[in-house]
């Protein structure tokens, strides 16, 4: 009786777990390859699909999910073990892992402190000159180090600025929502700036170099897209304005004693110039020494350094970084060479140019499209990394330029306004428990209006001129 | 068959509350309190709150642990610190419990559950807990941690679907407080009938109304016209309970379909006591079992004795 | 005036870390490579030895050798980082993680004490007994089923007791290391035993078949080989007891703790019964299914299904999995395929018989040193499995009788004692974090005079014999 108590919630539980297994199982064993592919690309496509029910659904914890990926890759794949894990790993991975660590290891020295009080030098104290002053921080700093460190470094910032102004009686949930949603947009659009700004970038380098369809470096990167992140901070900042009017014109008391907190902190110590000086030699190494080393091993060297100096212990590493994360990363990419090596990419991205070919004649317009929206629609359900690891390989494989194609679909999976899912900067704004879902609505397809138009510009203007 | 013992030592029972957010979670809180100091049981007060994406979960550690830095707390902690200030207001004759400050860094956490520590000294057991993730999933894994006797929880606005769930799942009793209004006066209202779950809720009843000074009725519902020696017999025996115990009982014997009828007597002023069901969960889960429908279909405060 | 104790302290602790890098440097801009060895496998050789010197005196915490071996490939332009990035992770790497998993996920139900206390049953109370106990039950079970596995199944056991023992086992660390060490050195003593003790045996007799040099049948094997097995086992014992010293004598109040929370935790329940079950498709999985899907992908097979199943969750295993050590494994075995692809390894395997046939002049006597000596020493460095797919060519080249070559070769490959990252086996056990790197040469040396004379006698006496 309680056992099958027991069992009947497991059911219950994991429903879209056996939903899965079941189609898996009923492609697989029932319904024969299409004339076009081969039965290694048809398997592997059956393992994608199983996932992304798994990744939407959740029944399972994610890592369980990474794990699934790879023994089925194994299983029914037809690749062997040692091959799964040549593709698991790669300089991409060793990015994701590396930037985690460094983000544990910059903001333990709590140099967030020192970077509130710069802020609120530039800004005053009028509130939109606040919102503002974030969004563009956030943004900036973001397309460097990455939208993950950033909010982990800002939170605290706005939160410690709404508990100083929260006056009973007199609600400021649009004080609260235009500096959340200023980090979080903020970081988000920056994270596109440059390769190190997010491990989408990174995943994204890496299938150029692994299908020889050419490189990018750092700067040529920076060259080409940082110009949509200097437009899109003052649109964004506008939208949010708009959106969240925030109570008070500006923030006095709240900045005043901000200040004050702040200031005891005290002189910068020389541990926090040196850390600060490991972390400026890393970002060093990434824009002049990646072409040669590769984003990951550059990390990598930062940690080490990090640990070497004793500035964080390897203990604090471990515990801030989730493992079960990079083994997702690892699967994904992983099945995404694997995808490419079948031609199960291929097969997809054949498929949807035929389908839509009636509705878009215009073939180059089409595979703009097919990438654009592919990247932003996924990148809302899955995570922005996540949606590039999977769908990058198709993109690549739709023809045209594959360095043009690859950066709008990179740059339009960053367009995970609408969910806390998306964008790392938008969960950790959601779990602060301050804003809620339908925020994310309200604000989001304003800004995703504004991406989609001024990556439009960008790619239609800009990157002529250049290439 | 006749026990001498209670099924049940009062003093070893352990009740877990389940509170959402400071406006709406008083009403649950005061009851939970109320009733667990009636039983004289252990109280445990939890708040599960929502899972970040597993995705970013790093990138939220992280903020979490800056966010202490700067003296900023989870903002389910900030619950359990109203919790406990509403305890204290709520007995304050409690000298060990007045003591007891709230501290937000003196916090256990493993694997997802974190433990607000408290002084155990003795008069006061309680328990703060903060936990993430799935609602149904989360209290069923802290009573099967805990061994709780008995989970308060407020009816929500989903609550079809969620109760459905939770009396399907959740392996204690369970105490569901839909629009349950604590200035109102109440009449206990006992279902009997003949499954072992009655001997229990009986006694619980018999508790509640001696502690609260309710009125009591006991309601026997029978599908035809005659009450078997079953029926007939098991309201008697609770009659008897009652009276050995000094309380005043009014019973009622009708006929007609159990949840149906259980729903139109309740109306709106009556508090329920009802055994669990003994149905397989399957058949539960399939047809219904009359606590899920009678909590589907009624508007008043539902005790599932299991 | 702080700053420079804060930096002249730094430099105190981690003056082995400057003597690496010292060494690193000098040997990369000064000393001039051999001119039969071209300069990336003269790098990679540099790179391992700063690694073990790094290693052995632990100036920084091993995962931040697992990265220096990483970047300094690329660094030093070994390979490219995508490549260095893909040699990390393969099968093995997927086992060490996968097996680390699947044990925090069987002491999460409380197998591991009753496991422990079914071993106790028949060891009895006595330290010595239990760790002989330990250490027979290991090589027995891993010659026939690979040490891989059988190092992860042992090792909650053996923490269980540790626990017991003591709440802080740094205190009763003679006990705690005796213990530990008991699993992975008899593991590895046993993997020798038969062809499925470990991958290395089957690529020793897919060489054979392919070099035309006849075959072995399991059971030939056995007879051969099994002996040193046995002889080893009450040498290792007295071994482990001599060197660690358990502070106890008898472990009755440990054992007494463990026989009441067992009868506290009841009978097997239902959840139990199904973490049993699934431990024991694992484990079948492992013993059948390996030579088409690896170990690496069953053990994670597994840990999907006990998350799938709710029997673990997977907080617990990313707080409690040593991922240090899977770096360092990984690192490990990344530069080991450098070592191959560059040529060092064939390099010092020649250096390696030039310099012993200078010394050595009876051919006979010269193969099976340099067999042994060889693949003693290489397999300290490389993997076993690598390092017996390097050296068996090599070896068997030479002359002679192939067959007893060939087992010298295998059972050598299985002398991995000296370090951290030499066997799974030891890999596993230092992942519990209780055992120094020190304590591997410490213990391990012993070891390898010990399988060396024991493969002495065999070799002169059993094999003749035969």
């Amino acid at each position: 009786m309680h056992i099958s108590a027991d069992m009947l919630f497991w059911v219950q539980q994991k429903r879209w777990l056996l939903v899965a297994l079941v189609v898996g199982a009923i492609l697989y064993f029932f319904v024969p390859h299409p004339q076009s592919l081969g039965p290694d690309g048809y398997h592997i496509l059956i393992i994608i699909l199983m996932t992304l029910i798994l990744i939407l659904k959740e029944p399972i914890p994610l890592p369980a999910i990474a794990l699934q990926l790879i023994f089925w890759q194994v299983m029914i794949g037809g690749s062997t073990a040692n091959e799964v894990g040549g593709y698991f790993m790669n300089d991409a991975v060793f990015f994701i892992m590396g930037s985690l660590m460094l983000a544990v290891a910059i903001v333990s020295q709590g140099l967030d402190k020192r970077l509130a009080l710069g802020i609120i030098h530039l800004t005053g104290n009028k509130s939109w000159r606040i919102v503002a002053g974030f969004t563009a921080i956030s943004a900036i700093l973001s397309s460097f180090v990455g939208p993950h460190m950033v909010t982990a470094m800002m939170l605290p910032v706005a939160l410690t600025l709404i508990r100083y102004t929260s006056d009973k009686g007199r609600s400021n949930t649009g004080l609260i929502a235009a500096l959340l949603f200023s980090i979080a947009y903020g970081a988000t659009i920056g994270s596109i700036g440059t390769p190190s700004g997010g491990g989408r970038n990174v995943i994204m380098m890496n299938y150029w170099a692994e299908f020889g369809s050419g490189s990018l470096s750092y700067i040529e990167w920076m060259k080409m897209v940082y110009p949509m992140v200097l437009i899109e901070i003052p649109i964004t900042t506008f939208i949010i304005l708009k959106t969240f009017p925030p109570e008070w014109q500006n923030l006095d008391t709240a900045v005043r004693r901000l200040s004050v907190e702040v200031a005891h902190a005290g002189k910068m110590s020389a541990k926090e110039i040196f850390s600060l000086f490991l972390f400026a030699g890393v970002l060093y190494g990434w824009i002049v020494l990646s072409e040669d080393y590769g984003l990951g091993s550059i990390a990598l060297i930062g940690i080490f350094l990090f640990m070497a100096f004793g500035l964080v212990s390897w203990k604090d590493l471990s515990r801030g970084v989730n493992w079960g994360v990079i083994l997702l990363f690892g699967a994904t990419i992983s099945i995404g060479v694997q995808m490419k090596n079948t031609g199960g990419a291929a097969w997809l991205a054949e498929g949807s140019v035929n389908l839509l070919q009636n509705l878009i004649p215009n073939i180059d317009a089409l595979r703009a499209v097919v990438s654009v929206a592919l990247s932003g629609v996924l990148s809302n359900l899955l995570s922005s990394s996540a949606t590039v690891a999977v769908v990058g390989p198709v993109v690549l494989n739709l023809g045209g330029d594959p360095i043009l194609l690859g950066l709008a679909s990179v740059i339009s999976s960053a367009f995970g306004y609408f969910t806390a899912v998306a964008a790392p900067a938008c969960t950790i704004i959601y779990s602060s428990g301050l804003v809620k879902a339908p925020d994310f609505l309200r604000a989001g397809w304003k800004m995703a209006i504004m991406s989609v138009i001024s990556l439009a510009l960008v790619a239609l203007v800009w990157w002529p001129l250049l290439r | 068959m006749t026990k001498k013992k209670p099924l049940f030592d009062p003093k070893s029972l352990k009740f877990l509350t389940a509170v959402s957010s400071v406006e709406y979670s008083k009403p649950t809180l005061k009851m939970g309190a109320l009733i667990a100091s009636v039983f004289d049981a252990s109280h445990g007060v939890v708040y599960v709150g929502e899972r970040a994406s597993e995705f970013h979960g790093s990138s939220v550690n992280l903020t979490r642990t800056n966010l202490d830095n700067w003296n900023i707390i989870h903002p389910g902690l900030e619950v359990l610190e109203w919790a406990l200030q509403e305890l204290k207001k709520l007995s304050p004759e409690n000298n060990e419990l007045a003591k007891i400050q709230f501290n937000p860094d003196h916090v256990y956490e493993e694997d997802g559950r974190v433990r607000v520590m408290l002084p155990e000294e003795k008069g006061c057991r309680i328990e703060l807990v903060l936990r993430e993730g799935e609602l149904v999933d989360q209290l069923r894994k802290e009573i099967q941690l805990e061994n709780y006797d008995l989970a308060i929880i407020g009816g929500s606005q989903n609550k079809r679907h969620l109760a459905h769930s939770l009396i399907q799942y959740l392996p204690s009793s369970i105490f569901i407080l839909q629009k349950f209004n604590p200035r109102k006066k109440y009449k206990l209202l006992l279902l009997v009938d003949d499954s072992i779950a009655t001997n229990k809720s009986v006694e619980w009843g018999a508790l509640i109304a001696e502690k609260l000074g309710w009125p009591v009725r006991t309601l026997t519902v029978s599908k035809t016209k005659r009450f078997g020696a079953g029926y007939q017999g098991a309201a008697d025996k609770a009659k008897a309970y009652f009276d050995s115990r000094g309380i005043e009982v009014e019973q009622f014997f009708l006929t007609g379909d159990p949840v149906r009828t259980f729903v139109d007597f309740a109306g709106d002023n009556h508090f329920v006591i009802m055994g669990a069901s003994t149905l397989n969960p399957v058949k539960q889960l399939l047809f219904g079992s009359k606590p899920i429908k009678t909590l589907e279909q009624s508007d008043v405060p539902i005790l599932i004795v299991r | 005036m702080t700053i420079y104790i804060d930096v002249l302290f730094w430099m105190r602790q981690k003056r082995w870390f400057l003597f690496a890098i010292a060494y690193g440097l000098v040997m990369h801009f000064v000393v001039t490579p051999p001119t039969d060895l071209n300069p990336a496998a003269f790098d990679a050789l540099i790179i391992i030895s700063m690694a073990l010197i790094l290693i052995v005196t632990e100036p920084l915490p091993l995962p931040a050798i697992a990265m220096f071996m990483l970047f300094m490939q690329v660094v030093l332009g070994i390979d490219t980082a995508n490549n260095v990035a893909s040699s990390f992770m393969n099968d093995a790497v997927f086992f060490i993680m996968g097996s680390l998993m699947l044990a925090v996920a069987i002491v999460s139900q409380g197998l591991d004490k009753r496991l422990a206390l079914g071993i106790i049953t028949l060891t009895g109370h006595k330290t010595w007994r239990i760790i002989a106990g330990f250490t027979t039950i290991s090589a027995i079970l891993a010659s026939f089923i690979g040490e891989h596995t059988v190092a992860a199944m042992m090792m909650p056991v053996g923490l269980t007791l540790v626990r017991y023992a003591h709440k802080d086992p740094k205190k009763v660390a003679g006990l705690t290391a005796a213990l530990l060490f008991s699993i992975a050195y008899g593991a590895t003593i046993g993997s020798i035993g038969t062809p499925s003790g470990g991958g290395r045996n089957v690529i020793m007799m897919n060489y054979w078949a392919e070099f035309g040099d006849g075959s072995v049948t399991y059971l030939e094997w056995i007879k051969y080989v099994y002996p040193m097995v046995l002889i080893q086992i009450p040498f290792t014992v007295l071994i482990l007891l001599w060197t660690f010293k358990p502070e106890h004598s008898n472990l009755d109040s440990a054992v007494r703790k463990l026989v009441i929370d067992v009868a506290h935790a009841g009978k097997i329940k239902g959840r139990e019964w199904l973490a049993i079950f699934l431990f024991v498709l694992v484990f079948l999985g492992w013993v059948f299914l390996s030579e088409d899907f690896g170990l690496g992908i069953i053990a994670l097979l597994g840990v999907f299904l006990y998350l799938a199943f709710g029997l673990v969750e997977w907080q617990e295993l990313n707080r409690k999995t040593n991922w240090g050590v899977i770096l360092l494994f990984g690192a490990a075995i990344s530069i080991g395929i450098q070592m191959n692809e560059t040529g060092a390894a064939q390099w010092i395997a020649q250096v390696i018989i030039t310099n012993l046939g200078r010394v050595i002049d009876s051919p006979a006597v010269l193969q099976g040193s340099v067999s042994v000596l060889l693949t003693g020493i290489m397999s300290n460095i490389l993997s076993s499995s690598a390092t017996v797919a390097v050296v068996g060519p090599i070896v068997l080249d030479l002359g002679g009788d192939k067959i007893l070559i060939g087992y010298a070769t295998a059972i050598a490959s299985a002398f991995g004692y000296f370090t951290a990252v030499a066997a799974p086996a030891c890999t596993i056990i230092y992942s519990s974090g209780l055992v120094k790197s020190k304590d591997f040469l410490r213990a391990g040396w012993k070891m390898g005079v010990l399988s060396l004379v024991s493969l002495l006698g065999l070799s002169l006496i059993w094999w003749p014999l035969l």
